[in-house]
């Protein structure tokens, strides 16, 4: 097994993913080919962990099918995961719906490249509505995390599994072909080893696993008929959704302190952003960076509170705007905020977002 | 000799499983999932596997199935039982997994998720309930609906211009490398609910004992979406279902 020392290496975010799945207790991966994440999938199948930690790989015949393995696989207590590309994902959208209503933890990777369709196989941050506006029927939630780097790739998905199964809700990682196809170091985390059938009896007493000594017996359900039961039920999310989003906002700040003016960027255009900051303090304009790292839950408090203390706010993502709805949410009216972006695959250089905010704000 | 000398605990020659709860079902009368429901908690029962079985319930009629049979349950989105039940018997190779599915969600809505769960012989039992109509729904053409039967989809007749073929499933899963046995029975008289349920202790035990994949299709009654009293859905379905859907095995390789 890869890096059983802790050491430094160099690998792509996808490859990344793969090999922190196998480290982190994961039971199972169940997956499509989809340009640009196959070698989550590839990796996988070189690295054979059925025959080390007995994790579970199959390349299923469908998006359709790998989201409602996960379904199965969650809903039985175990850590299973899928990833996906941006056409897959929007067809993973009615087994989301179904975990979310039953309550079924997992985790979602998605590695977007452009759209809208069969799109572009080039990076893009178009699929922010889709993720963080739940994506499927009905009112729901998924937990969002947006890693910036190889390094997080790594780390969010034992984060996202914790999270998952904290709160019984579908967790997604939504990266880019940036960070999915670019290589960087990276440290691995620690090994962790699979949970033991005991431990799942104990940790998700319910789950469906075989109704052992008799106990009460589990369904796993997003059904009810009546409307008082339906309504109550959907209360009880909500109410997990405030838990989530008043407990689990996770963002990155760099140079607020002194800033005259913010960025607000996730992913791989938090990284370009970083460069087109530093080009701005060269030319003595102060602007600092707010990194949500949970895109739902939105840092919309710090964002407010950020708000008050700038003279502008550039929202810069991969896509026409859709983050900027948030910020603008969060900000109430109380400074501009502009938009940058662009779509179809291009990603934007420090020198356009350096441009767009100077013409936008100053 | 009074009734409670009658049902004394002695006298007792048959009940109903006590898997079987006594929640009011919703079936229709004269539906065949009632005795298909009392067969697969007979079987389960009989082969001591309730704390190892897990059962995936479609979208269809038997959506509620879980509220009948006190074993573990998943409720599956239309069509994807066979994928939810491959992933659950691969994380859990020593239970007893299986789904139980109508023919639309089985032969329309699921027929890529039934497929590759069978080609890939995974060790899950599908019970495959076809009345030849969605019942849930009202009454609608089914994918297995046969030639000149009229619903409300195709209130003239299934014709072949406009509507198609009517779909075997059973036919095709039979030449899957994957499946290990493939039989269609039925559940209309006393004789042929035995020969269903031996049919589905053989599929339950493959699965337990990771021999590949059952599909036990029962030939089934859906009188309120035929229009007809429950005795003559059974007429009609021996009449009619029985020449397009022949009863019997179509794959066994398993040695006994």
């Amino acid at each position: 097994m890869v890096n059983e020392h802790n050491d430094i290496l160099l690998m792509k975010g996808n490859e990344a993913i793969a090999h922190a799945a196998i480290r982190c207790g994961c039971d199972g991966y169940f997956g499509y080919p989809i340009t640009p994440q196959s070698e989550i999938l590839e990796t996988l199948a070189v690295e054979k962990p059925w025959e080390t930690t007995g994790m579970v790989v199959l390349q299923a015949e469908s998006e359709v099918a790998s989201i409602n393995m996960i379904y199965g696989g969650g809903g039985s207590g175990k850590r299973v995961m899928t990833s996906s590309s941006s056409p897959g994902v929007a067809l993973m959208q009615e087994g989301i719906a179904y975990m979310a209503g039953a309550e079924i933890p997992g985790l979602i990777v998605n590695v977007q490249r452009g759209g809208p369709g069969l799109g572009t196989i080039q990076p893009s941050q178009g699929d922010y509505f889709q993720a963080t506006r739940g994506g499927g029927n009905g009112d729901y939630y998924v937990l969002v995390l947006a890693p910036s780097s190889v390094q997080e790739m790594a780390d969010f998905v034992d984060l996202a599994f914790e999270l998952a199964f904290k709160y019984r809700i579908p967790a997604m990682i939504l990266s880019d072909g940036v960070v999915g196809q670019v290589m960087e170091k990276v440290v691995l985390p620690p090994f962790k080893p699979r949970r033991t059938e005991e431990e799942i009896e104990r940790e998700c007493p319910w789950a469906s696993t075989g109704r052992k000594g008799g106990r009460p017996i589990n369904v796993i359900t997003s059904l009810e008929l009546k409307p008082e039961a339906m309504e109550k039920h959907n209360l009880h999310l909500q109410e997990k959704y405030k838990t989530i989003r008043e407990n689990e906002v996770r963002y990155e700040e760099l140079q607020t302190e002194d800033a005259d003016y913010l960025i607000v960027a996730f992913g791989s255009a938090a990284r370009i952003a970083q460069k087109a900051i530093s080009d701005l303090r060269q030319q003595d304009i102060h602007v600092g960076l707010l990194r949500p790292i949970t895109l739902w839950p939105f840092p919309s408090q710090r964002i407010c509170e950020l708000s008050e203390k700038v003279k502008g706010i550039l929202c810069f993502e991969i896509n026409a705007g859709q983050m900027v709805e948030d910020v603008r949410l969060a900000v109430e009216g109380r400074t501009p905020v502009a938009h940058y972006g662009k779509m179809g695959g291009i990603v934007p250089t420090p020198d356009e977002v350096v441009d767009s905010l100077k013409s936008q704000l100053l | 000799m009074k009734t409670q000398d009658i049902i004394s605990p002695e006298n007792i020659v048959y009940q109903k499983p006590t898997l079987l709860n006594d929640n009011d079902m919703h079936y229709c009368p004269g539906c065949s999932h009632g005795v298909v429901h009392k067969l697969v908690a007979e079987v389960i029962e009989e082969m001591g596997a309730t704390e190892k079985a897990i059962g995936v319930s479609p979208v269809g009629c038997a959506v509620f199935a879980y509220k009948y049979i006190d074993i573990d349950w998943q409720e599956a989105a239309h069509g994807r039982a066979p994928a939810i039940a491959t992933a659950i018997k691969r994380l859990w190779p020593d239970r007893l997994v299986f789904t139980y599915q109508g023919d639309g969600d089985l032969a329309c809505i699921g027929t890529a998720e039934t497929i590759h769960a069978l080609n890939r012989g995974e060790n899950i039992a599908i019970i495959f309930i076809n009345n030849a109509i969605y019942g849930m729904t009202g009454g609608q053409m089914a994918p297995t609906t046969l030639m000149g039967m009229k619903t409300a989809t195709c209130p003239y007749g299934r014709q072949a211009d406009l509507h198609g073929y009517p779909l075997k499933m059973t036919e095709v899963a039979a030449t899957l490398e994957g499946t290990c046995y493939v039989t269609r029975q039925s559940v209309h008289t006393v004789a042929a609910i035995r020969r269903a349920k031996k049919a589905i202790r053989q599929a339950f035990e493959n699965s337990i004992n990771r021999r590949g994949s059952s599909l036990v299709e029962i030939v089934s009654t859906c009188s309120s979406g035929w229009k007809q009293s429950a005795v003559d859905a059974n007429k009609w379905m021996e009449e009619n279902m029985f020449k397009f859907y022949e009863l019997g095995d179509l794959k066994n390789t398993v040695k006994e």
